[in-house]
């Protein structure tokens, strides 16, 4: 049955691509920035785990960052996805509006923490 | 006593008075040797009298010096003449100069032969014969009497005598007390034994100063006087004999020699003979030269001065016996030298020294020697006497000689003093045989082991015992004679790192020996056990091969100490070890933790870089465009105005990281946040607007 | 009423005697109260007296039952120094008594004492205070039959020929002293508890303690090398003391007389009398080897002025000038082992100053990276010198915040992910806004 679940994986894979591809344009491009964050910090846990956490402020500092930007871009998907009932009231551009005030205060903590 | 006859003056009749003192029995006093005056005392005068800048000091130091130059009879190599008799003469000269230093003045002249005219002489002798007439102090006196005699002595021209001798007589001997003291004047209290000296010496030239004869009953008095004075008189137990005053600043050596100095002046020139106790003058003569080299110019002026006045006197010359060295050595063949002179060195009249008997100091055995007659040796002038034809042995002794005179004329000025104890050491080079230290198995007697020692030399054994053992030094010690002799130190040593234990070693007669029993002597050893080395010593004074030998080590072994045993008692640390640099000390600093090489991070960096590439790339690939972008200009305007401003937080924050603090930061973002939320709201409620309408549409 | 004015004279005349008394700045004073058994003393050791006021000493001599003698009135010492040589003194007259002579030494004064055979307890309880235990039979003496003093007229070689001098320039001399010493007393053993007594001059292997004149009927209490026959002290307040167990060592008979040690055939032709107590004379009198330490001075390398606060880490120099008193003025003291601790509760660091020869000593050395209150400690203990004790307080401080590195380059991929992070905010706002 081998031959099967790898038939069924391709088949899974090729119908969650194509389900993908339906999503709109403007989704797509918050997911590319949550993997951009995602890859960052993951490159970081590994420069950390090869050479200590000597500034141990700048590690998380680094980390937060992209940590914190990944949720809050999460946060800005949820709210301005059509599809989702819950914020259907909720205008896309104040989610936005939040999005950005919250970037802004995460930067400002960032900035002070790096050292 | 019985009555003495009185003598005529002149006569010098020493021989009641030698009498007296020969016929008592020698005194018993501890034996003693006093040497007279050498050439030590020379160089000791020419050091302590030089001359600063030209002069001894006053007239009175000068006059010091120059008598203690005669009297030892040294050259004065410097010449002080010429200052010297310019300043008496000066003084001289003056009416107004004090009589103090008017005596000094002539007895300076005098001395020094200076010239002064007779005129002058006339004019003083007339001043100080006035002042004894009105004079109430005992130096007034001295000084004005003193001075008179001077001029006298110097040029018998000039008139000098006293017409109220007998007045002037009278008012000195009024200060006298009943006690043989005088007073220095009628309106001071206190007596002083040193202006008793001085009062005789005022009285002797009043006499030698008088144009009428004095009355015997006057001269008798004061010789009651002086034989009181010498009621006083104060000794040592080594027979000297000094007199003391309790006045405060004046020695003994000082009152002595003043009483002395009055003694003898007043005995030359009063009628009759003045009887004093026995042995005085002798004990008086011995009290100076047991001061030996004084250190005080005063005090050596006083003490030669006193000398030659004792031995130029007319109440008796004291002969002295003295071994120039109590020390005489068998093994040298040395032979016992004796020499009798005067005080002050000068020869002494013919006779003979015999050596009455000879004795071991301490002991009450039989004397060794008796009757022996010394051999005179012209040569040295010294008295001899072999030791080794007689049987005397080596020891401590104490020889008494008497000296007999040959002429018995010379009896009657010279005093000899009986018999003169002095202490003899007799030294010689001792035998030692049959030296051996052997380990004794303590029950049994046996030896364990025993080795040959060569005491004297070197020696170097090694030994080792246990507590049950003993240890036995034994040897043999004889005089040349092959007598048995005790050494006053016979000490065994042994000697521990951190202990010492010292015993004696005994005798039997001529063996010695001494056993250490290590199982009684287990806690005086505190229990240490180790190598503890032999230490040796055996000396005598009249030992000349003493010695303090290491004879070489053994090792002992003890019992371990039990709870309660006794410590050793710490010994002295070395001072050099306790103070010295200490080593030096440099703080070794935290390592800092290990950082990564700076090439990783940096590689680290690029990677980091690598998402946001990739996030370009993917927008680029979705397709991003920039369709919404509001084209009216006002709306426009706030859109680039919105991001702008977000770019400017953004930078500000930067700049936040790069230099500025958070109170600047704070409030530049305050301005900053308050002008893209204004901004802010336009563009999205603009935007808002537009999509609405789209959605309505 | 006319001795009013009188009096105030005399109380201000004084004033110049006070300026010649000890102090700080004049180590050496120069009133010296010399007490003797009777004065013949003064006469027969007068060739040591003369190098005492040769020097410039004031010397008052007193019989030591003199009912008048004090050594101190109205609170004020009266002498600058103390010379007892009074063996036989059973008690002292006037205002002197034991008590008395230890508070005058524990006031920083110095004294002499000699002792001699047949010395009073009063002597020996006295010198037992300095630290020195004399034989405790009276008529002992002290014997050598082998280092005697060759004599005609001494047989029971009581008269030690002694050359077992301590090895110091500053206590005698820098001249060595060539003849042995002349030697005729009591010997004393050093209290092995009291760490600031050492010997000067000490008996030889074969002395040992005793009375001549009867024989030894059980061993001797003293023997051997352990005998001092003078000792000398340094109290913790630099106050010197010396006691010697011969009174006839000082006399001029000794001063004078030739030398020759038994069992040796070198005659000298003066003993090294005079020179040894000269020269020892001049130390407790603190002519020699008296120190004081002046102008203690540190700083940050580079910089003039002394902080109040040192950093970890930070370079710094210290420096110390150090003087002799040479008897009239203070000279550079020159020494290669004064030492410097940087200390706190241990030191941490300890250096030896290096001298300029001028008297400046000065070292340089790196902060510890440890905080807290430090001392700069100069603890300087020589044999034969004054104990220099000096401490300065300086704290240290640690790195401040802003005295690290500013960018850590181990942080560099942090650094770059944070801006890259703003970076891609600001292009992202941007973008979302305006995709379509």
């Amino acid at each position: 049955m081998a031959r099967s679940t790898g038939e069924d994986a391709q088949a899974l894979f090729h119908s969650l691509r194509s389900a993908y591809a339906a999503t709109p344009k403007n989704l797509k491009i918050i997911d590319l920035y949550v993997a951009f964050a995602v890859f960052t910090a993951l490159i970081q846990v590994a420069y950390m785990a090869m050479v200590g956490s000597f500034p141990f402020n700048s590690f998380l500092s680094g980390i937060l960052s992209c940590t914190g930007t990944a949720v809050l871009a999460v946060c800005l998907r949820i709210q301005v996805n059509k599809e989702n009932k819950e914020f259907k009231d909720l205008p896309p551009e104040r989610a936005y509006a939040d999005f950005v005030l919250c970037n802004l205060v995460l930067h400002l903590v960032i900035m002070n923490f790096l050292g | 006593m019985a009555a003495e006859p009185r003598w005529g003056s002149g006569g010098g009749a020493a021989a009641l008075l030698l009498l007296l003192l020969v016929a008592a029995a020698s005194i018993c006093h501890a034996a003693s040797n006093f040497l007279p005056v050498s050439d030590a005392h020379r160089s000791a005068a020419l050091e302590l009298f030089a001359p600063v800048d030209g002069s001894f000091g006053s007239l009175e130091e000068t006059s010091e010096a120059l008598q203690s130059f005669d009297i030892l009879g040294i050259e004065r190599r410097t010449n002080v003449r010429g200052s010297t008799c310019s300043s008496a003469v000066e003084v001289l000269g003056s009416s107004s100069s004090p009589v103090k230093d008017v005596f000094y003045a002539l007895k300076v002249s005098s001395l020094l032969k200076c010239d002064v005219r007779q005129s002058q002489l006339e004019a003083i002798a007339s001043r100080l014969k006035s002042v004894p007439s009105d004079a109430s102090s005992l130096n007034d006196f001295y000084y004005s009497i003193g001075g008179l005699v001077l001029i006298k002595n110097q040029i018998p021209v000039v008139d000098v005598l006293l017409e109220d001798a007998d007045k002037v007589f009278q008012a000195i001997k009024a200060l006298s007390q009943s006690d043989g003291r005088w007073r220095y004047s009628s309106d001071n209290p206190v007596s002083s034994t040193y202006a008793a000296g001085m009062a005789l010496e005022t009285l002797a030239g009043v006499i030698s100063l008088a144009s009428n004869e004095i009355g015997q009953s006057r001269i008798d008095a004061v010789k009651n006087d002086i034989l009181k004075l010498f009621d006083s008189i104060e000794k040592y137990d080594d027979g000297t004999f000094y007199f003391d005053e309790k006045v405060d600043g004046v020695g003994p050596l000082a009152t002595t020699s003043s009483v002395v100095q009055g003694l003898t002046a007043f005995a030359s020139t009063a009628s009759g003979r003045v009887k004093l106790p026995e042995d005085n003058i002798l004990g008086l003569t011995k009290y100076f030269l047991s001061i030996g080299i004084p250190g005080d110019a005063k005090e050596f002026f006083n003490q030669v001065n006193s000398l030659s006045c004792l031995e130029n006197s007319r109440v008796s010359v004291p002969l002295i016996l003295a071994l120039p060295a109590t020390v005489v050595s068998l093994t040298n063949k040395d032979k016992l030298k004796v020499r009798v002179t005067t005080a002050l060195g000068s020869r002494s009249p013919p006779l003979k020294v015999k050596l009455v008997r000879a004795f071991i100091s301490g002991s009450k055995d039989a004397s060794v020697i008796e009757n022996q007659e010394l051999i005179f040796d012209s040569e040295g002038a010294f008295h001899i006497l072999d030791l080794l034809p007689t049987s005397i042995d080596v020891g401590k002794y104490t020889f008494v000689f008497e000296i007999v005179l040959q002429d018995s004329e010379d009896a009657k000025v010279y005093v000899t003093g009986g018999q003169t104890k002095v202490p003899v050491y007799i030294s010689a080079i001792i035998k030692i045989e049959n030296a051996e230290i052997s380990v004794l198995d303590s029950d049994l007697g046996s030896v364990d082991t025993q080795k040959k020692l060569n005491l004297g030399k070197e020696d170097d054994v090694s030994l080792a015992a246990n507590h049950l053992q003993k240890l036995r030094l034994s040897f043999q010690l004889s005089t040349p004679h092959g007598h048995a002799f005790k050494p006053h130190q016979a000490i065994l040593k042994l000697k521990h790192e951190k202990a010492e234990h010292i015993f004696l070693v005994g005798n039997s007669g001529k063996k010695f020996q001494v056993i250490l029993d290590f199982l009684g002597l287990v806690e005086k050893f505190f229990y240490l056990s180790g190598r503890y080395d032999i230490q040796l010593s055996i000396g005598d004074a009249v030992m000349e091969n003493s010695f303090c030998q290491d004879l070489g080590h053994v090792e002992l072994d003890l019992p371990e100490a039990p709870e309660k045993a006794p410590r050793p008692a710490a010994q002295p640390d070395d001072p050099f070890s306790k103070y010295g640099p200490k080593a030096e000390i440099s703080h070794i600093f935290r390592a800092p933790e290990k950082r990564p090489s700076e090439n990783l991070s940096l590689a680290f960096l690029a990677l980091t870089l690598l998402p946001f590439l990739g996030f370009l790339v993917g927008l680029l690939k979705l397709g991003v465009n920039l369709k919404n972008f509001p084209s009216a200009p006002v709306p426009a305007m706030f859109a680039i105005l919105f991001h702008v401003g977000i770019g400017s937080i953004l930078a500000l924050y930067a700049l936040f990281w790069l230099k500025l603090d958070l109170f600047t930061t704070l409030k530049a973002l305050g301005l900053l946040g308050v002008f893209v939320m204004f901004v802010g709201h336009r563009i999205l409620s603009h935007l808002a607007s537009t999509s609405s309408k789209l959605k309505s549409a | 009423m006319a001795r009013s004015p009188l009096i105030l004279v005399a109380l201000i005349s004084l004033i110049p005697l006070l300026c010649h008394s000890f102090s700080p700045e004049t180590p050496t004073g120069r009133r010296i109260l010399v007490l003797v058994d009777d004065l013949a003393v003064k006469s027969s050791q007068s060739l040591y007296f003369k190098s005492l006021s040769s020097r410039g000493y004031e010397l008052d001599f007193k019989l030591a039952d003199d009912p008048k003698i004090a050594l101190q009135r109205y609170g004020q010492y009266l002498y600058d120094g103390l010379v007892l040589f009074c063996p036989t003194v059973e008690r002292f007259g006037g205002s002197i008594d034991q008590a008395a002579i230890l508070d005058f030494v524990d006031s920083g004064h110095d004294l002499i004492i000699a002792a001699d055979v047949q010395s009073s307890d009063l002597i020996r309880e006295i010198a037992t205070e300095c630290g020195a235990d004399f034989d405790e039979d009276p008529a002992a003496m002290v014997i050598d039959h082998i280092n005697y003093a060759v004599s005609e007229n001494e047989g029971d070689h009581t008269v030690i020929a002694s050359d077992n001098l301590i090895k110091s320039d500053v206590i005698l001399g820098s001249s060595k002293i060539e003849a042995p010493v002349l030697f005729q007393g009591i010997g004393h053993s050093l209290n092995p508890a009291n760490s600031l007594v050492f010997k000067v001059l000490s008996a030889s292997p074969a002395t040992y303690s005793a009375n001549p004149k009867s024989k030894l009927s059980s061993p001797p209490a003293l023997t051997g090398s352990a005998i001092s026959l003078v000792s000398v002290m340094q109290a913790r307040n630099n106050a010197r003391i010396l006691i010697s167990g011969s009174l006839s060592m000082f006399s001029n008979r000794f001063f004078r007389s030739g030398v020759q040690k038994a069992q040796s055939s070198t005659k000298h032709e003066k003993s090294g009398n005079e020179q040894f107590l000269t020269e020892i004379s001049k130390w407790v009198f603190h002519e020699r080897g008296h120190l004081k330490a002046v102008n203690v001075k540190h700083h940050k390398v580079g910089e003039e002025d002394e902080p109040a606060v040192y950093r970890i880490k930070d370079d710094l120099e210290y420096s110390v000038e150090i003087y002799e008193w040479s008897g009239s003025s203070w000279e550079p003291y020159v020494a290669d082992d004064v030492q410097v601790q940087f200390y706190m509760m241990s030191p941490y660091v300890l250096k030896t100053l290096t001298s300029d020869k001028k008297g400046v000593y000065s070292t340089s050395f790196k902060v510890p990276d440890v905080y807290g209150v430090f001392q700069f400690k100069v603890e300087y203990e020589k044999l034969g010198y004054t104990t220099l004790s000096l401490s300065k307080q300086i704290p240290v401080r640690p790195f401040k915040h802003n005295e690290y590195e500013r960018f850590i380059p181990a942080a560099y991929p942090y650094y770059g992910a944070a801006f890259s992070m703003m970076v891609g905010f600001f292009l992202f706002s941007f973008v979302h806004l305006y995709s379509k």
